[in-house]
Parts: C-alpha cells; structure tokens; sequence
C-alpha cells in the first residue's frame, strides 16, 4: 500500500512542479511573443497611419528593453509625455507608495540576470520609490556590485532618458559605503545574508563594546537601542518586498527589518512587464496594516 | 476529556494524508491564525465568538497535525501589539486563553503559544543574555555568534519551523519568529482561521514539499558559510596566539590543529556552561512570577 501511495505521491508532484516551471517559463515566452506581437502593432499602425499624418511616438530605448514599455497610439495634439513622467504620474496615483523597496531574488540554478534586475530597479525609481534593495542569498550581486551599477546607470539612460552619472560623480566611487549609490533622487543598496543574522550578531558585539566601556550595561538594550546599532539605522523598514523566484521564502533577508513588510511573490525577475510590476505596488497600496489593533 | 479534538480523519481525508505522507514531511509548523474578526463580521457574531471559533480550529488543526505526524505547533495568539485593542477585547482574549490552554498541559505533543510576543523583542532579550553571559565572565566577547544568539531565543529547544503559515490573505510576518522563519517555507493563504479546512492544510504541506531541497540546499549553503566564518575565526585568533607567543604563525600544522581544537573545544565548554545558568535564570524567574501570582 505505502508502494501506491508513493506512486501517487510522485505523479502528483510529477504534475505540480512542471505546472509552477510551465507557468513561469510562459510568462518568459508569452513575455517575449507580446513583445513581438506589440512591434508587428506598432509597424502596422504606422504604415496605416502615416498617409493619414499621424505618428507614431517611438521611445528613447533600444534592444530588448523596449517591451517593457507601453506604446499608446498618438493622436494629433501635443506629443505624449515621456513614459518617464507617465511612471512618476502612476505612481503618484497610488494611495501608498513603499518607501523602501526591497526586490529578494531566488533564482534556482541559473544566474541572476543583471540587466533584467537593473531595468526592474530603473521602473522603481521612475515610479517614485526613493530606497531600493537588491537581495539575493549567494550575495551574487554583492560580489558584482559594479557590475550592477554600472547595468541601472545604463537603463537610467536607455529607459529614463537620464544620465545620472554626472548627478553624482563623488558618491558613486566612494569607498566607505561602495555597495550604495545615489542616483537622481533614489537610493540603491545592494545586500547579501551578511546585512542580515550577521548583522544582528555585529551590533551584539558593538553593544559588548559598549558594555566594556562602561558606556551602558547589559540589562540597558532594549528595541530601540538594537535597531540603532544595526547598519540600516537611518534607513526605512522595507514595505514592500518583491521576491522573484520558485523559492517560497525570504531566504535570510533583513530578518530584523521586514517585520511589518508586505511580501509579494512573482515567479521570475526574468522580463517582468511594467503591468506586473504595478500591479505588485496596487497590491500593496491597497493592503490595510491594522499594526495589532 | 481531550481539549484536541478527537476524531479520525474520513476516509478519504486520510487517503489523501497517506499520499502526502510518502513525500518530506515538515515537523513543525507555525501558523498566524488571522481572520477571527473578519470571520466574526462575516458571520455577523461578535468578536469574542469569532475568537472562541479560532480556538476551536485551533484545537481541530491539531488533531490533523497529529495525524499527519507533525508533532510540534507554534502559534502566534497574541501579540504585544495587540494590547492596543479594546480592553473587552483583550480582556475577553486572555479569559479564553486562560480557559483553552489549561486543557492542552494533558496532550502528548508540542505546542508552542507565543503570548504578549514579538520577534524583536525575543531576539533583543537574546542580545541582553548574551551581554549579561559576558558580564558574568560565563563567555567570551568572541562567543557571541548567531548559533548562540539563537541557543538564547525562547525557542531553544524547537527546531526552526519548516513552514510558515499566515491565514486571511495578509502577506507579512507582524514580528513573529523573524529569526527562525528566514529560512522557512511561508505559505499566505487567503482563508480565514476559522474557516480553515484540511484541504488548506494539505496545500500548505505540498507547498512545502516543493520548496523542500531548494530550502534545503540554500540551509546548507548558510551553514557551511557559518562554519567557514567561524574557521576562519579562529584561524586568526590562533595566529595571534601564535604570534604572541613567539612561534612561527605558520610554521607547525599539527600544532596549530591541536591550538584550533583547544579553542573550539574551550569555547563549547564555555556556552554551555552559560547556557546553563541561562536556564537555571529563567527557571527561578518563571517560579518567582509563579509564587507571586499565587
């Protein structure tokens, strides 16, 4: 009988796990058709529209990263705005926006994509949000911190219209805090598990030192004081977590800070369309924290 | 009388149990029982009976746990926040409480309640213990490490929960086992607790199961990071000792392996000198809130 039982078992988990993998990897294919379908639209809408005088706005992107756009038809009238400022509106649309958003990817075996994370933290930034974290649990992008940077300096440009590296010539090369950087008005962090338990366990041992010092004692810590001494004392809690991935866990991000954030999961970071992306932040606009009454 | 529920699965509940048996099974869960005041309006009652249908689908999701052979619970009842609410409601919660749990001290499994609880302040009070075995001369600066900040959490003698259940469609933590939970499988559900069926639960297992050896390899690799963290720890503290000493810091490898050994061995008897002291701290505290109740 427990033969039976483990038969059934494996064909049910035969059909779950392709389901989640099938699921995910349309979204990659559809992702990819609708970018397809939406030139083929756009080239016929123009060949038809051009004898009658209209045009088409075509945006300031190249290469794959022009189906993360949505391309409105354009009627006679004053050009649209640039999707830059059509993002700033949508975010400002919101009832809430997440002041730190925190975006934990849990790729299985493959690499992250860099340029696929790049374009999601660009959206961010155009979108309003002012703190952005960068979180995966092998510390890949901590090691490639550069790598990263360099890749949202590109988008900023390519989807933005922004060059941001003359904004902030200093912070960008600084050396004390390498893995931060400040471009037009958003901050970007990128973290590993070492921002996280290992933490905590620093500022333990910062508080002995204290203790040593004869600064406090042991029985003085209490929440306030724990927090303070963590690394991100000075910046917000994130509200919001975008976890991309087949993994269903935090995976050991910023256990501490992410006692009131709103997790929402997405299958993959891989071509995440810009009506995906928003609906995570309507999801999280619309979420009510009662904060224990 | 038992206050789990008594009952069998049906038949066919236990069919499907034996088919989710035959893949890993979690050993402890942990739920966010949300939704009783929901329920309560839904259902049109008041709260206080939505509270006391929660506690009713508590002690039936128990006799499934038990069933499935899942022999430890935790539960998130009440939350230091939660001491924001109306003093009927609070008043009304903890008389319930008071009612329910006294049953439960008669059951053969592990059922843990977290009560005026939350994650910060249990990792902050953690942070103190570690402080005061310091202070004490029971450790070293060098002994505080996540390992033993986790042996001083108040659920040191659980293993972490495998999974994590949130009920209601909420979609956070609300400061409940921040630290245990990081790597555990969360499940959201959008049921509300007292609504909850065995079909939930049975998703939330298989849930589990398929994150199972992708959770599984990223423990490990934390793990292995931890320990290479800690060799390399001491590796360093051995080179200093070495160093002070006058000896060639990497001259005779058998003699800095026995240095390692000393000191890691030095250092275990250390923590659990101090955990024990911890307990012994605790014990008293509990027997003195027990005395001055009384």
């Amino acid at each position: 009988m427990t033969g039976l039982y483990e038969l059934v078992w494996r064909v049910l988990h035969a059909l779950l796990c392709p389901h989640r993998r099938l699921t995910s990897w349309l979204r990659v294919r559809f992702g990819t058709w609708s970018w397809i379908w939406r030139r083929c639209y756009r080239a016929a809408s123009a060949a038809v529209l051009a004898p009658l005088g209209f045009t088409l706005r075509e945006p300031a992107a190249v290469g794959r990263n022009r189906r993360h756009h949505r391309h409105p038809l354009q009627g006679p009238g004053p050009a649209a705005a640039h999707p830059r400022l059509r993002w700033r509106a949508d975010g400002r649309s919101l009832e809430k926006l997440p002041v730190l958003m925190g975006l934990v990817i849990t790729a299985d075996e493959q690499e992250p994509s860099f340029s696929d994370i790049a374009s999601i933290v660009v959206r961010c930034m155009a979108v309003g949000i002012s703190y952005i974290s960068v979180y995966d649990h092998q510390g890949i992008f901590k090691r490639n911190n550069s790598r990263l940077m360099d890749e949202i300096l590109k988008q900023q440009q390519e989807l933005l219209g922004l060059d941001c590296s003359k904004y902030s010539p200093g912070f960008a090369n600084s050396n004390d805090k390498d893995d931060q950087v400040l471009n037009c008005h958003s901050i970007v962090k990128v973290l590993s598990p070492e921002d996280g338990k290992a933490d905590i366990v620093r500022a333990a041992q910062d508080f002995w030192q204290l203790v040593t010092q004869q600064q406090k004692r042991a029985t003085d810590l209490d929440v306030d004081m724990l927090d303070r001494l963590l690394s991100s004392n000075g910046f917000p809690d994130p509200d919001l977590v975008l976890k991309f991935g087949p993994v269903d866990s935090t995976l050991g991000f910023l256990p501490w800070q992410i006692r009131l954030t709103e997790i929402v999961s997405l299958p993959s970071h891989l071509n995440i369309s810009y009506e995906d992306f928003f609906s995570a932040l309507r999801q999280h606009a619309a979420c009510e924290q009662r904060l224990g009454k | 009388m038992s206050w789990i529920k008594e009952g069998e699965l049906s038949l066919w509940e236990r069919f499907c149990a034996n088919i989710i048996k035959a893949g890993p099974m979690p050993k402890h869960i942990a739920f966010i029982m949300d939704g009783n005041r929901r329920y309560a309006k839904k259902c049109q009652v008041e709260r206080q009976e939505g509270h006391s249908q929660g506690f009713n689908k508590l002690a039936e999701t128990l006799r499934w746990c038990l069933n499935l052979g899942i022999l430890e619970v935790t539960v998130y009842a009440f939350s230091i926040e939660n001491f924001k609410r109306s003093k009927s409601e609070v008043d009304g919660l903890l008389d319930l409480a008071r009612q329910k749990f006294t049953c439960l001290l008669e059951e053969q499994c592990f059922l843990n309640v977290c009560f005026a609880y939350t994650s910060r302040h249990e990792i902050t009070n953690a942070v103190r213990e570690m402080a005061w075995g310091v202070e004490q001369g029971l450790l070293d600066p060098s002994d505080i490490s996540e390992s033993l900040l986790d042996k001083c959490l108040y659920t040191n003698h659980s293993p972490h929960p495998d999974i994590l259940i949130r009920t209601s469609g909420e979609v956070r933590l609300s400061d409940f086992l921040l630290w245990q939970t990081s790597h555990s499988c969360l499940v959201f559900q959008p049921v509300l607790w007292p609504e909850y069926t065995f079909w939930n639960l049975c998703e939330a297992i298989l849930q589990f199961q398929m994150n199972h050896s992708m959770l599984q390899k990223a423990r490990d690799m934390y793990a292995e990071e931890l320990k290479r963290h800690q060799l390399e720890r001491d590796q360093a503290a051995v080179t200093k000792q070495l160093l002070r000493e006058g000896l060639q810091a990497s001259g005779d490898t058998q003699l800095r392996r026995t240095r390692l050994h000393k000191l890691s061995a030095r250092r275990e008897e250390r923590v659990q000198g101090f955990l024990q002291a911890l307990e012994l701290k605790r014990a008293n505290w509990l027997a003195r809130l027990g005395t001055a109740s009384a």
